[in-house]
């Protein structure tokens, strides 16, 4: 890599918003991963032309260009492996347009998803897939992950939002994909081969989005089980019965302590919880679904069941599962919880089989892991909670992430269901999806033949994930 | 490095940050979600990452485990913080935020570091040591000290100092100020004013804490299509709305002016008291300048109190609506006469 005229970008960004200092290369080199790297420069563009010009001046010099949201994921997607610049997004955030004529939206990459839906709340819209990030996550960064979130059991995934895009490819290239219309049939569908591309295919610079009107009934059911498999049971008969749902969760005794613990919720410390939810703009209709809901957790041993329509009740009820991630490290003193094995997808049969096995993988190799997650879906996240001073903790993590994807895989689930592959999930994917590799490196090369953006990830990051990069943690011996 | 160099090397890490080191097991269970973005203030003014919490916690790990070394853009960093604690109250993971950076200040400026931040600056030449910002300040960072010939001057403790600026607002004589650039010095707060009446045409501006008005941030902040008739400035306690600020909004064309701030009692630096008292002292000035003094409105509000914020904004504008915009002409016969 040639060296980075800083000046250079500065002329093009203003020099207020281009850094090369310790404090900001230091920061932008990590995400909510495991892993840690250094960027040379971290570039903060406002306009499209602005990317373009960094886009030109990159690929020409063939410096490495890493497009970065709220720096929110999971798996080191934004970690710059080989160095290079770090593009922060998050002053492109502006909502263009809000167009409810057509329930659409056309936005900034760097709207962050919470904003875009309080600006869409007073006409009676919203835009679905709010991740548990929506807080922070940027639509961008979203796309970049396919992220979905709680209510994708009704409402989908980011993909089913995008209508079309502006992307600037690696040679400073503007291309408009997509259409302005729920449908097309026009060539290829190119705006959905950048949604969960982790910025590897191209910049997104403008995003025209789908969104929904906001049902007027929201009705949230708790239900207790003593059984891990009997609230996996309850689940999958809740969705192949054809209920009409908005929202299945699940969260097991690990989750339901850690909680409790850093929030002192005082949730009853069973074996599972399942939360549900119907909604809707007819009242009865949403009773009837919860109704249903309710009987089948009450059939497979669900008990002391509380519903609400509430928004504050609801909000309480769910207040615990929001914040779940972020306790997990309360849950014993020692032991820290870490983003690995984050967000398997499963067919709903097996969510009850699944659950067990993590929790048997994790026994057998010294760990612990929250099972939790949109199971209405079929998401299953768990976290690896081990003590990341010893170094024998990380090879028990490796032989968890092993086992746990061999299993995932042979029942016919998927890697990563919503948080994307990055660096840490790269080397089980790759064992279990080598037949697509070939065409996603020839897309790839078709559209970077330089290699310059968001660089050996996916299909092309290292084949050791602990070795990828420092590990953000300080490991003993 | 041979095995003696890194054993000291280690060691003079292990030194160097002897306040800082303890909390490696906390900073280990920060997931480094980021959620706290959210919350900060610094981070709605600046947009960089490493003005986060958890950019500040990142570069403090580094530094205490040895895989960075403190440069003055890191110090920087770290003393750039006012405190809200926003961040540490709503953290899930319950890491100590505050707490590990005040022991990182100490540990830095135990090495000698030169340090800014948002930390007050008395300027000696304008200081004439009369001592109204000492008891003004509830951390005790400021004192009266002896320089040994006789001669006093207010030395900030840079360490306890939260930047929360009520000894900028009170000091008569103009000596303590802070750096640019957070959004928080009477010019910046000035500038906000002229920006949200000027640029954006609003009636009404709403100064909000915060301290208690994190909600009252999300709302300045939401990129709305909706065009709304007032604005919020989010600074940091009531208790820093100096009164130049409010006449200043009124001069500018604003038909009102709020000032939202924590109900009595739940102030962190008594500042709300002393605002209550200024804006009583500020109405009288008002009346004297034939401005109704309806058009100033002190409200309480605690944490979370978002929907009880906006719902007094949309009131308070109903009102100033009725009460029209400030007739120019009267003011200046009125003082002119």
């Amino acid at each position: 890599m040639k060296k980075i005229d800083v000046g250079q970008l500065k002329k093009i960004s203003g020099a207020d918003n281009v850094s090369d200092n310790i404090a900001d290369l230091y920061v932008y080199g990590a995400d909510a991963s495991v892993h840690q790297a250094l960027p040379n420069v971290i570039v903060r563009p406002k306009t499209i032309s602005e990317v373009q010009k960094i886009m030109r001046y990159a690929n020409k010099n063939k410096i490495p260009v890493i497009p970065r949201g709220a720096g929110s994921g999971t798996s080191g997607h934004t970690v710059p492996i080989d160095g290079g610049i770090i593009l922060d997004m998050k002053r492109m955030n502006h909502i263009l347009e809000i167009v409810p004529e057509d329930m659409l939206v056309r936005v900034e990459p760097g709207v962050v998803d919470d904003d875009l839906n309080r600006a869409l709340k007073p006409f009676g819209l919203f835009y679905p897939p709010a991740p548990a990030s929506s807080r922070i996550a940027t639509i961008g960064g979203e796309i970049a992950a396919n992220a979905s979130g709680v209510r994708s059991v009704k409402y989908g995934a980011t993909r089913d939002y995008v209508l079309g895009m502006k992307v600037v490819l690696a040679n400073g290239k503007l291309v408009k994909l997509g259409s302005n219309t729920r449908v097309h049939s026009s060539g290829y569908q190119l705006e959905r081969l950048i949604v969960g591309s982790e910025g590897t295919l191209g910049v997104v610079v403008e995003a025209t989005m789908g969104i929904r009107p906001l049902p007027k009934f929201r009705c949230l059911g708790v239900a207790n089980f003593n059984k891990l498999e009997d609230a996996g049971n309850a689940i999958s008969e809740i969705i192949s019965s054809g209920c009409e749902l908005s929202m299945l969760e699940l969260m097991d005794k690990i989750g339901i302590i850690a909680v409790n613990k850093a929030m002192d919720l005082k949730l009853p410390e069973v074996a599972a919880i399942i939360m549900f939810e119907a909604d809707g703009n007819v009242k009865e209709a949403v009773d009837f679904e919860i109704e249903k809901m309710k009987k089948i957790c009450e059939k497979h041993g669900g008990t002391d069941i509380k519903m609400s329509y509430d928004v504050a009740e609801r909000t309480r009820l769910f207040s615990g599962r929001k914040k779940l991630f972020a306790s997990l490290s309360k849950y014993k003193e020692g032991i820290i919880c870490t983003d690995l094995a984050d967000d398997m997808g499963v067919p709903n049969s097996k969510i009850a089989e699944a659950a067990a096995k993590i929790h048997e993988i994790a026994e057998k190799n010294n760990v612990i892991m929250a099972v939790y997650g949109h199971c209405g879906s079929g998401v299953i996240h768990t976290k690896i909670m081990l003590d990341p001073k010893k170094k024998s903790q990380w090879k028990d993590a490796e032989h968890v992430i092993d086992e746990l994807y061999d299993y995932i895989h042979s029942v016919g689930g998927v890697t990563s269901a919503e948080h994307g592959i990055g660096l840490s999930k790269a080397p089980a994917w790759k064992k279990a999806r080598g037949d697509i590799i070939p065409m996603m490196r020839s897309i790839k090369k078709a559209l970077d033949p330089n290699n310059i953006l968001n660089p050996h990830k996916i299909m092309d990051a290292p084949d050791d994930w602990i070795r990828a990069t420092n590990l953000r943690y300080k490991v003993g011996k | 490095m041979g095995l003696l160099g890194k054993i000291f090397y280690i060691k003079k890490q292990g030194n160097n940050f002897k306040r800082s080191k303890k909390w490696e097991g906390e900073l280990n269970k920060c997931i480094r979600c980021g959620y706290c973005y959210e919350l900060c203030p610094l981070f709605k003014s600046n947009n960089w990452e490493s003005d986060t919490p958890r950019g500040k916690l990142l570069l403090i790990y580094g530094m205490i485990t040895g895989e960075i070394q403190p440069t003055k853009e890191i110090v920087d960093k770290i003393f750039q913080c006012f405190y809200c604690k926003n961040c540490s109250d709503n953290c899930s993971a319950g890491v100590p935020v505050t707490d590990i950076l005040t022991d990182a200040r100490a540990d830095l400026i135990e090495q000698g570091f030169e340090i800014e931040g948002t930390i007050v600056k008395i300027n000696e030449d304008l200081c004439s040591v009369c001592g109204v910002c000492v008891p003004l300040c509830k951390y005790e960072a400021l004192s009266i000290e002896s320089d040994g010939k006789n001669k006093e001057k207010i030395v900030v403790d840079k360490v306890e100092c939260r930047g929360c600026g009520l000894c900028v607002s009170a000091c008569p004589s103009g000596a303590i100020s802070q750096k640019e650039g957070c959004e928080v010095t009477l010019p910046e707060l000035h500038q906000k004013v002229e920006e949200i009446i000027k640029q954006h045409g609003k009636k009404l501006v709403v100064f909000a804490c915060n301290w208690s008005m994190f909600p009252g941030m999300q709302l300045s902040e939401s990129p709305t299509l909706i065009k709304t008739s007032y604005g919020i400035i989010v600074s940091m306690c009531s208790g820093r709305v100096a009164p130049e600020l409010i006449l200043k909004a009124f001069d500018g064309g604003a038909w009102g002016v709020m000032v939202a701030g924590c109900p009595p009692e739940e102030c962190d630096h008594d500042g709300n008291y002393k605002t209550r008292r200024r804006l009583v002292l500020l109405k009288n000035v008002l009346n004297e300048l034939n401005i109704n003094p309806k058009r100033i409105k002190l409200e309480w509000f605690s944490t979370g109190e978002s929907a009880k914020l906006q719902n007094e904004i949309n009131d308070f504008v109903k009102e100033i609506e009725k009460m029209g915009p400030i007739n120019k002409m009267v003011v200046s016969k009125k003082v002119g006469g």
